[in-house]
């Protein structure tokens, strides 16, 4: 094998956060600021190697390595273009989510450990993005469950340890599950690498019945992580932990990884083709709108913040598995740019959740009133998100469920619409009164539960302040420059013209 | 064949000399004539490896020049070869924790495990059913010794375990002289192409396999072995769970896949295997609500040997020679990670003061590089990408999938995946309780955490070389 700088890349993108990640676990807790540095080294050549990433795929460079693993499977890494869009977005979320956590974590104990593992889950999720095959994708997906549950029950109260137990049994069950599907795969197909289009295409006929069951056993592994109803259990439970971890594992990590890992099994392994001749797609796309509708029922009935928060991800996660199942080129858009524009807009929210209960210990919404006059710029970040989620034009989220829904007619299925336009409403019944609680009710009378940095300049902990802020900003930007070839927009077109031959 | 001799001797006479030497050594010494000798006999074991590996075949020996059918006649295939490796390799890293470590551990502790190790190597190297017994008795009474070691309070348990391991060598011996008797042959190779599906032979068959089953504490003669590993010195614990009981299954192996007739083998696999499925099952179970760590780590034995269990009963049932390579992958990976699991268990349980599940509450903070090398060891068990255990896993679900009419048994692999994430995650769990940390008891001995690391590290670093342990138990040059 040569070595040279293609092949090498994309294991330098995951050392990039594993170095750290072991370097933190060694660094005392008082050594507040190597950990910042190292933190923020990571990050950064990350960063700069996920641009050259970036920069070499679309001038069409190969970036592939591999080793030696199992007989007819080798451990595959390799970026492509569907691998940058989650790389993208978990390297630049990763830095907001860092120095989010730096400041949600000041002065409170166990932070080594907790970056420690907070970098190895970056890096797994990275692994997940850049795995090539079937096994490889297996092996970060499962070390990805390993690293999050110390996140998890990170706090190590009675109900962070119940969470993370139910945590556990869900993803290593579907872990198990999954594996059993991809070795069903393997034992008729081999684990080769994927390929836009499948690989699977030929053996559609002669095999059907097993490759249904592969199919099933994989989206079952999968929708545990992804939170498809009835395997969405854990996320809400999962709310127990320390706010930068339920934003990562919201909009970046967890979930993402099932979605994305939906992604990779309907388009590279079965391919459309495949998916269709074995009628796969219908019912993955009921599961996915049973999902959404389901959920968004779900989150109106909570009254804590992050819980509907949590049931809110449920149904938005949905609309990437939706838009898959589709199987049509345009609604394939809107699902692989959803996978950005709802890890932006969730995540934005998730901040602001965490600053309203760092600042004025807020955590149910009936406690929201008057909140926009004590913390303006988070309520207005969280106006951005609410409203994207709902699909305001010019935010992200109104691009994606466009695409949907242009996608969805068409193939001719139109009561996709009637999901999309259901769930709108049910979004807007349920962040609405959010919204309006905390910009047209006055505070409440008594004062505020806490009142943090209450006097000083800006209205929490810049740390804090800074990064829903940024990805707010993020929100509408690629909103509103959708039509620039580097939006997530324009790379989702570039990705969808390669998986459907275009 | 001379390396592996000296691999096998090198331990024998270092034990040898130990014995001889009586009191004159310092226990610090002897540990370290120990650990160099058991380097030496890794490094023969290895050049032994690539000398099978190259050749591609068996290579006969008979001891002494005598002619075939009077001389001892050992074997040496890549398979015995890599077990003589794995034996010197978990010899040697058990043996740094017993001599690095601050709890120590006696001073017949190193002779003993020089003769466990020369034992261990006589048996995979055997290639006759009357000299896998004397391996088999010699590896049983030294391992009872061992387990005594641990003072008056393991007395019981390990008078039990002689009683028990005195009755199986006693049914297995009823078993080779009906062989005897019946065909007047005792050369493993000699005998395959004679044997005949008799009531001779059953019977024979019969009494050697529960023989063999109780020494391996297969389910359901696996009722000896938590009392008897939980007590012992956690070094001790270690190599008997690690290593000792894989002896008696690798006889039970050679037996069935070739001496037994194959219609019998045919007859008796679904048994084994089914056997292993219940022992997954119900070792895990038992291991979940077990109340004290090393009773636990006992259990997970019991329960793992299932999958060795079940890989035999369908190679049988099949008779799919290949899949011995998944039995013999479960074996290494299995005997890493549980040398891992004795060491951060016992390495914790000095620690914290405590023998109970319960009192590793906190432990990711007070003993942070045990918990480690314990969850670590444990993901092996569970057989998450890319450990040891995952590899056997995989091997194993091969032929179990390419088959629709064997798709049942895959719920063995499935049940017995989630049962050990089920105990493995019930002690990372309680590590996690911040809430009442139980305090450390004393200082912990950074060195005996960070060696207890080291055997999980291994496991997991099998991965890498999977395709290469995969080709060289396939057999064939490599």
């Amino acid at each position: 094998m040569t070595l040279s700088w293609t092949t090498l890349l994309p294991v330098l993108i995951i050392l990039s956060s594993l170095i750290p990640g072991l370097l933190i676990f060694a660094t005392p807790e008082a050594a507040a600021r190597r950990r910042i540095i190292l933190n923020m080294t990571g990050v950064t050549v990350k960063l700069l190697l996920v641009a050259l990433m970036l920069a070499g795929v679309s001038r069409g460079f190969e970036f592939r390595f591999a080793i030696a693993f199992l007989p007819g499977a080798e451990l595959v890494l390799r970026g492509d273009a569907l691998a940058l869009q989650f790389i993208a977005l978990s390297s630049v979320l990763w830095l907001m989510t860092t120095i989010y956590a730096i400041g949600y974590l000041e002065n409170s104990p166990l932070r080594s450990r907790f970056f420690g593992y907070f970098s190895l889950c970056v890096s797994a999720t990275v692994g997940v993005a850049l795995a090539g095959n079937m096994i490889t994708f297996l092996l970060f997906y499962e070390l990805l469950t390993l690293a999050t549950f110390p996140l998890v029950v990170h706090r190590g109260t009675p109900e962070a340890l119940r969470a993370g137990r139910v945590y556990l049994a869900y993803t290593l069950g579907g872990g198990t599950v999954l594996l059993m599907g991809i070795a069903l795969l393997h034992s008729i197909a081999g684990t080769p690498d994927f390929v836009p289009g499948g690989y699977l295409t030929s053996l559609a006929d002669e095999h059907a019945l097993s490759l249904r069951i592969a199919f099933g056993l994989m989206i079952v592994g999968l929708g545990v992580k992804a939170a498809l109803v009835p395997l969405h259990g854990w996320l809400p439970q999962a709310m127990v932990a320390p706010a930068p971890v339920s934003a990562l594992l919201h909009a970046v990590a967890v979930v993402k990884a099932g979605a994305f890992g939906i992604i990779r099994v309907v388009y590279d392994v079965y391919g459309i083709e495949a998916t269709t001749l074995l009628s796969l797609t219908r019912p993955l796309a009921w599961l996915a709108a049973v999902t959404i509708i389901f959920a968004s029922v779900r989150a109106l009935q909570q009254q804590d913040i992050k819980r509907r928060l949590a049931y809110s991800t449920v149904s938005q996660v949905s609309y990437i598995t939706l838009g898959v199942s589709l199987v049509g080129p345009i609604a394939a858009v809107g699902a692989i740019v959803h996978l950005v524009h709802q890890g932006l807009m969730k995540i934005t929210l998730f901040f602001c959740a965490g600053n309203f209960a760092e600042t004025l210990g807020i955590h149910k919404i009936q406690e929201m009133d008057g909140l926009g006059r004590r913390m303006p710029w988070s309520m207005a970040a969280f106006t951005v998100g609410a409203l994207g989620m709902i699909g305001v034009p010019p935010i992200a989220g109104f691009i994606s469920k466009w695409y949907l829904a242009t996608g969805a007619l068409e193939v001719n299925q139109d009561w996709v619409l009637l999901v999309l336009a259901g769930s709108s409403l049910l979004n807007a019944a349920y962040f609405l009164p959010l919204l309006y609680r905390g910009w047209f009710r006055a505070p409440p009378a008594g004062g505020w539960h806490e009142n943090n940095f209450a006097g000083q300049r800006l209205e929490t902990h810049w740390m804090l302040l800074l990064p829903p802020l940024v990805t707010a900003l993020l929100s509408i930007l690629v909103g509103v420059f959708a039509g620039s070839i580097f939006s997530p927009l324009g790379w989702s077109q570039f990705i969808v013209n390669r998986e459907f031959g275009l | 064949m001379n390396f592996a001799l000296l691999s096998l001797a090198i331990p024998l006479f270092c034990g040898l000399l130990l014995l001889l030497s009586g009191r004159a050594l310092r226990t610090r010494t002897t540990g370290f004539i120990v650990i160099v000798s058991t380097v030496a006999s890794l490094v023969a074991a290895w050049f032994a490896l690539q000398e099978a590996a190259a050749a591609g075949a068996d290579i006969m020996l008979n001891l002494g020049g005598w002619e075939t059918g009077l001389a001892i006649r050992l074997r040496l295939s890549s398979l015995s070869a890599l077990l003589l490796v794995f034996t010197a390799l978990m010899h040697l890293l058990i043996g740094l924790y017993a001599g690095l470590s601050r709890d120590g551990i006696k001073r017949d502790y190193w002779a003993l495990s020089c003769f466990l190790h020369g034992s261990l190597a006589a048996l995979w190297l055997s290639a006759d059913l009357f000299n896998l017994y004397i391996t088999l008795e010699l590896l049983g009474l030294t391992a009872v010794a061992m387990v005594a070691l641990a003072g008056p309070k393991a007395y019981k348990p390990a008078a039990n375990y002689l009683i028990l391991s005195l009755a199986a060598s006693l049914f297995y011996l009823l078993g080779v002289a009906l062989l005897y008797g019946r065909y007047g042959e005792l050369d493993v190779l000699l005998l395959a192409p004679r044997t005949q599906a008799d009531v001779i032979t059953r019977l024979a068959l019969l009494l050697m396999t529960t023989g063999l089953m109780l020494k391996a504490a297969l389910w359901p003669l696996h009722l000896w072995l938590p009392p008897a590993h939980a007590s012992a010195p956690t070094a001790v614990s270690a190599l008997l769970s690690g290593l000792v009981v894989k002896g008696p299954l690798f006889i039970l192996w050679v037996l069935w896949s070739e001496v037994a007739p194959p219609t019998l083998a045919q007859q008796i696999g679904p048994v084994l295997a089914i056997a292993g499925m219940i022992a997954l099952t119900a070792g895990g179970l038992s291991a979940m609500r077990s109340p004290h760590i090393k009773t636990l780590v006992a259990y997970s034995t019991v329960a793992q040997l299932g999958y060795a269990l079940m890989a035999l009963g369908l190679l049988l049932t099949w008779q799919l020679p290949q899949m011995h390579i998944a039995l013999w992958l479960f074996v290494i990976a299995h005997g890493l990670a549980k040398a891992s699991l004795f060491l951060a268990a016992g390495e914790m349980q000095s620690s914290l003061g405590t023998k109970r599940v319960d009192g590793l509450r906190g432990a990711t903070q007070t003993v942070p590089v045990a918990m480690f090398a314990f969850a670590v060891a444990g993901g092996s068990l569970i057989g998450l990408p890319p450990s040891g255990g995952f590899l056997a896993k995989w091997v194993l679900l091969e032929p179990i999938l390419s088959e629709p009419g064997n798709w049942p048994w895959a719920m063995g692999v499935l049940l017995g995946t989630l049962v050990s994430a089920a105990y493995i995650f019930r002690i990372v769990a309680i590590s996690f309780d911040r809430a009442q940390i139980n305090p450390l008891d004393i200082n912990p001995d950074r060195v005996g955490h960070w060696l207890a690391l080291l055997p999980a590290l291994m496991v997991w670093g099998m991965a890498l070389s999977g395709e290469w342990l995969i080709r060289l138990l396939a057999g064939g040059p490599v």
